[in-house]
């Protein structure tokens, strides 16, 4: 009798059934890059989607034009600043809480509908980089929360072979859940001293073992062959600042350049994106 | 040589020696300086450049030794001191830097610089003198906006005002016709610039106006970099991206999907947008492919905002000529696709069915009785559904104990439990927490905390009482108000004490504590006039209680005797008095002991008195009498009953339940059935005596973990019991009570243990004979006290009853009978 209100899918995986048709033709599970190295895919970004929140975003990440493949889509909303309820301490600041949760569909393999170690884990990290962006003593004794549910969380549904873990794709989520909640922030007119927007770049081996790494930005993990290391990067543009950083991945430790040249190349992910976001509140918020 | 020894043993002057041999050496250049000097000061005059006749080599050297030979430093020094001396004056605050004067030489500088394999992070402070912070690499500080006006929230659109800043608006406005009516002509001059732009446009505002020089450095927060002119670290990091993307690249702004659009509801309200993508046909592949509602992969032809998921028909009436609408959901659907949702769902079946059913639980025995009747009728089927239990976690594991052997062989110390009764202010909790402390349960300590805290509050007295009473209302007012439960082992039995409450008010407290015990202490104020209002007050009605619970063994605890001097006369004196009152209440002269003590000072409770004036005591200690007490025989194999005390939530199970266990035995995994809810439910673990067990037998104090049940079905006063052997639960009985007041047919409370019921004595059909139980009288209309009568009582609720269970009825805060369920 337990949880009926909800219509519960399998835990695992179900294939779909795939007909024998001529539409499909055979799917190539890797067909390389298909943009430049240092380019960005587009995004779409909307503010004022959730009318009952404070401030709202939607933010979609165009997939490549592969079938099967699915782009990044997520809502954000953002509840207040409203006042701390009685039993709270006393804060002099904001109370800031977000709250990252993928959809049961989102991705290749099911979701709860509680929030598992991963989603507290980019919840944290969403936290860590808006800290940094907003004004918080503008709003003492009062709390923000910020809620981003995952529509659709730029997995490959075609890739067979599991690269490594999925660190990857929570890299590029997070990466767009800081976009879309800044975004969310200025439609809620929360003060911030500047739009922070997330970024990632990674170093990838195309080529087999022995070839060299290059550096991409905005990787999708189904395009390379292997993922060496990655970071994702939430920046000020006008203030030159990193609110949040997040690096993952094996380097030579001897080699610093090649860790800063790839948050550099973060960084210059985290400027394209806030130039789309720029764009988008200029148009809205004017 | 220990460190110590080594400090004392050293030698300072010859330390001081060596240091200063150092410091000679350090006057003159060694010859590797030397040559660092001279080739430091060849690679600045490179840097420099034509530059490099402005300063002496005496001046680069000096440099280059502050600086360790750091070139770059060196020459960065030497550009700002003597090349540029920044001007000393006081500059406009806020002002471009100028590329050609200042900045051209730091370029060159930077150029030569980046030449040389350096890391990149380094390059940031490349440049950085210390202290003399060229202007264009300062930050410039602007104060952070003021928050916009309006109210909080809204999506996109203008910022709602609050009523007062309505009015402030409107005020203001209207004083501008004023004045714009006043001067009409000038006003029409004055050019439309960035003054009308409203003042809730600021993003807009600041994008635009990043373009002009002029503002630049202002409007610099919230904009971003690209636009705005490129710093030179900007410009350095873009030359280490490799192939960076140009300045002023068209923003990546994507088309919405067919999904954004849907949310977004782009079309409607975004005409710029719809003119930007409007002729763009979607691309099926990317969303939607084969899930187009005509299952074919094509988008919706109509626009997504009109409503292609539901259709509304006319339909003529059959009556008349008129038509009606009809709403066709999902029209595109093929019918039986549709007809698979015109019933109503399997969950609105079920949940309807429980809605039906729940009126009548109390009789879905005699439903299921009637199921052999006929079997298909919807009341059965309903029943039988909401008798279904989906519950995913598994069953409790049962070890399949032989309880009773595993009891035998165990040889634990015996379980005895004891109830403190007597009049208000006797001393019960005082003397039990003076026990407890010469017991060594709580130790001095806590009782000397509990004193200072009694102290403060001027009731140092109290401070034992406070051991058992722990609650605030109970410390401030110094009564006992609910059972306080406590236990202590002593060689060969653990004891388990109930202090019940004397106050009048709380009687239903008291009986549920007696109804634990299986002796009693009966505490007696000796003190001059304590023991006449004792009498007179509870002291009677909680012997006639206890008696009437089934408690036969009472040791009398004449308390407070050190207030008179240990006078054996006063002892005495109460000794004859209550010995005559317990035999008239039917208690038997060998289950009475008398012990004079004191409960302040603990004279002979567990250490004999040393009061030289308590020497004519000679008998047993209270101790010694309470193991001396034998304790009830246990029911140990008849069905389980447990009577549920308390009912709590831990962390273990939503539903922990704590009791004694009346009669019989249980073990983990067993399936036990609580009443009257008649839920079933399974025992997931047994504390007994605050330690886990595998099982427990009857007369012990259990706390039971619980699962597989809601907590909404067990509450305090159920009893929990055997699935095999159920406790029948009816809201009608037959009593043969012992009338301590008038009876007849009247509004009764009932009290079973912990359970209160409100009731009703429906008849008297016969007045029976004390001794022999045999009819003296058919159908009087009035008991009178103190005789022994059937009577018939119906209760308000159902509750679990059961012959030989002992019940006490109140009424108007008076005991008035108390008796055996028949």
């Amino acid at each position: 009798m337990s949880d009926r209100r909800r219509v519960n899918g399998p835990a695992g995986t179900t294939l779909p059934p795939v007909f024998d048709d001529a539409v499909f033709e055979k799917l190539d599970t890797r067909n390389g890059r298909s943009r430049p190295p240092n380019a960005t895919r587009k995004l779409f970004l909307k503010t004022g989607v959730t009318p009952s929140a404070s401030g709202s975003a939607y933010l979609e990440i165009e997939s490549s034009a592969k079938p099967g493949v699915s782009g990044l889509k997520l809502s954000c909303s953002v509840h207040g600043p409203r006042s701390l309820p009685r039993s709270a301490p006393f804060s002099p600041h904001i109370v800031l809480s977000t709250h990252v949760k993928y959809a049961p569909f989102a991705t290749k393999q099911r979701r709860g509908y509680l929030r598992d170690p991963s989603e507290r884990d980019l919840g944290i990290h969403l936290e860590a980089a808006l800290r940094g962006a907003i004004i918080a003593d503008r709003w003492p004794k009062s709390g923000v929360d910020i809620i981003i549910s995952i529509i659709e969380g730029d997995q490959d549904r075609e890739t067979s072979k599991l690269q490594g873990d999925e660190v990857w794709d929570m890299m590029n989520a997070l990466s767009g859940c800081i976009t879309v909640a800044a975004a969310a922030l200025a439609d809620a007119g929360i003060d911030c001293v500047d739009t922070v927007a997330g970024g990632v770049a990674a170093l990838v081996q195309d080529a087999g073992d022995g070839s060299t790494p290059s550096i991409v930005v905005d990787p999708i993990p189904s395009e390379h062959e292997q993922i060496l290391a990655a970071c994702c990067v939430a920046y000020l543009p006008t203030r030159d600042e990193v609110t949040n950083l997040w690096f993952r991945g094996d380097l030579p430790a001897s080699d610093l350049e090649l860790y800063t040249s790839i948050v550099e190349h973060g960084i210059q992910a985290s400027k394209n994106a806030n130039r789309v976001l720029i764009d988008c509140l200029s148009g809205t918020v004017g | 040589m220990s460190r110590h020894q080594y400090v004392r043993n050293l030698d300072y002057q010859d330390a001081m020696d060596e240091y200063e041999g150092y410091t000679e050496e350090e006057d003159e250049l060694s010859p590797e300086d030397r040559v660092l000097l001279n080739q430091g000061t060849a690679d600045v005059q490179a840097a420099l450049g034509v530059e490099a006749s402005k300063v002496t080599v005496a001046q680069i050297e000096e440099a280059l030794w502050h600086y360790y030979y750091d070139v770059d430093k060196s020459v960065a020094y030497l550009t700002a001191k003597f090349i540029n001396p920044p001007p000393k004056a006081a500059k406009p605050a806020i002002r471009q830097p100028n590329g050609k004067s200042v900045t051209s030489s730091w370029r060159i500088v930077g150029a030569a610089a980046a030449s040389r394999p350096a890391p990149s992070v380094s390059h940031l402070f490349r440049d950085m003198p210390w202290g003399n912070i060229p202007k264009h690499r300062e930050a410039t500080l602007v104060p952070p906006p003021m928050p916009r006006g309006g109210l909080l929230g809204g999506s996109g659109t203008q910022p709602k005002l609050s009523k007062l800043q309505a009015l402030a608006a409107a005020r203001k406005k209207k004083a501008e016709e004023k004045t714009a009516d006043n001067n009409k002509p000038k006003a029409a001059e004055a050019p439309t610039g960035k003054e009308n732009v409203p003042p809730s446009a600021p993003l807009n505002k600041r994008v635009r106006f990043s373009g002009s020089a002029t503002q630049d450095r202002i409007v610099a927060i919230m904009t971003p970099a690209v636009p705005s002119q490129p710093t030179q670290s900007d410009l350095q990091q873009q030359s280490d991206v490799a192939a960076a993307t140009p300045e002023n690249e068209p923003v990546l702004k994507a088309t919405p999907s067919a999904f954004a659009r849907i949310l977004c509801g782009l079309p409607s309200d975004d005409p710029k947008a719809k003119a930007s993508m409007g002729e763009t046909p979607l691309d099926p592949s990317l969303f939607g492919e084969r899930y187009g509602p005509d299952n074919k992969g094509r988008p919706p032809e109509e626009p997504v905002d009109s409503t292609w998921w539901f259709d509304i028909h006319k339909r003529k009436r059959d009556d008349s000529g008129e038509y009606e609408e009809v709403v066709v959901l999902y029209p595109n659907l093929p019918q039986d696709a549709r007809d698979n949702f015109a019933l109503p769902s399997p969950d609105d079946i079920v949940l309807a069915a429980q809605a039906k059913a729940k009126p009548k639980a109390g009789q879905r025995t005699a439903a299921a009785q009637s199921k052999k009747k006929s079997t298909h009728s919807p009341e059965t089927v309903a029943a039988a559904v909401s008798e279904l239990k989906v519950d995913d976690a598994p069953l409790p594991k049962s070890r399949g104990l032989d309880v009773l052997s595993e009891f035998e062989k165990s040889k634990g110390k015996k379980n005895a439990s004891f109830v403190v009764v007597g009049h208000v202010d006797a001393g019960k909790s005082t003397m039990m927490g003076r026990l407890l402390l010469d017991l060594k349960v709580v130790d001095q300590r806590a009782v000397d905390k509990l004193r200072k805290e009694a102290e403060n509050i001027g009731k140092g007295s109290f401070a034992l009482a406070w051991v058992l009473d722990q609650r605030p209302e109970e410390r401030s007012r110094g009564v006992t108000i609910d059972v306080a439960s406590n236990r202590f082992e002593t060689k060969n039995t653990v004891f388990t004490i109930l202090d019940a409450p004397g106050h009048r008010d709380f009687i239903p407290n008291m009986i549920a504590g007696a109804s634990q015990a299986d002796f009693a202490i009966l505490v007696i104020d000796a003190g001059i006039g304590g023991f006449e209002s004792g009498l007179k007050g509870q002291t009677r009605e909680h012997l006639l209680l206890i008696r009437s619970m089934g408690v036969s063994r009472v040791i009398v605890a004449v308390n407070k005797l050190d207030m008179v001097a240990w006078s054996q006369e006063r002892f005495n004196e109460i000794k004859n008095q209550m010995a005559g009152f317990l035999s008239a209440a039917n208690f038997q002269d060998k289950n009475i002991s008398f012990v004079p003590v004191s409960g302040l000072h603990g004279d002979n409770l567990l250490h004999r008195s040393t009061d030289p004036a308590a020497s004519w005591y000679t008998g047993p200690t209270l101790i010694e009498e309470l193991e001396n007490s034998e304790p009830n025989a246990r029911a140990l194999t008849n069905p389980l009953r447990i009577t549920v005390s308390d009912v709590s939530r831990t962390i273990q199970s939503p539903v922990t339940v704590s009791g004694r266990i009346d009669a019989g035995s249980l073990q983990t995994g067993d399936a036990v059935m609580v009443q009257p809810s008649g839920e079933k439910a399974y025992v997931k673990s047994v504390l007994v005596d605050e330690a886990p067990a595998e099982w427990a037998v009857a007369g012990q104090n259990v706390v039971l973990h619980l699962s597989h049940i809601d907590p909404m079905h067990v509450k305090v006063g159920d009893i929990i019991c055997d699935p095999a052997n159920l406790v029948p639960r009816a809201d009608t009985f037959t009593l043969k009570a012992l009338a301590f007041d008038i009876l007849m047919p009247m509004e009764v409370e009932v009290y079973r243990g912990r359970l209160q019921v409100g009731g009703r004595i429906e008849a008297i059909p016969a007045l029976l004979d004390k001794v022999t139980g045999q009819v003296i009288k058919k159908k009087p209309k009035i008991v009178k006290p103190a005789t022994v009568a059937r009577i018939v009582v119906k209760l308000e609720a159902q509750v679990p009853l059961e012959a030989g269970q002992r019940v006490v009825l109140r009424s108007g805060g008076q005991t008035v009978a108390a008796g055996l369920l028949e």
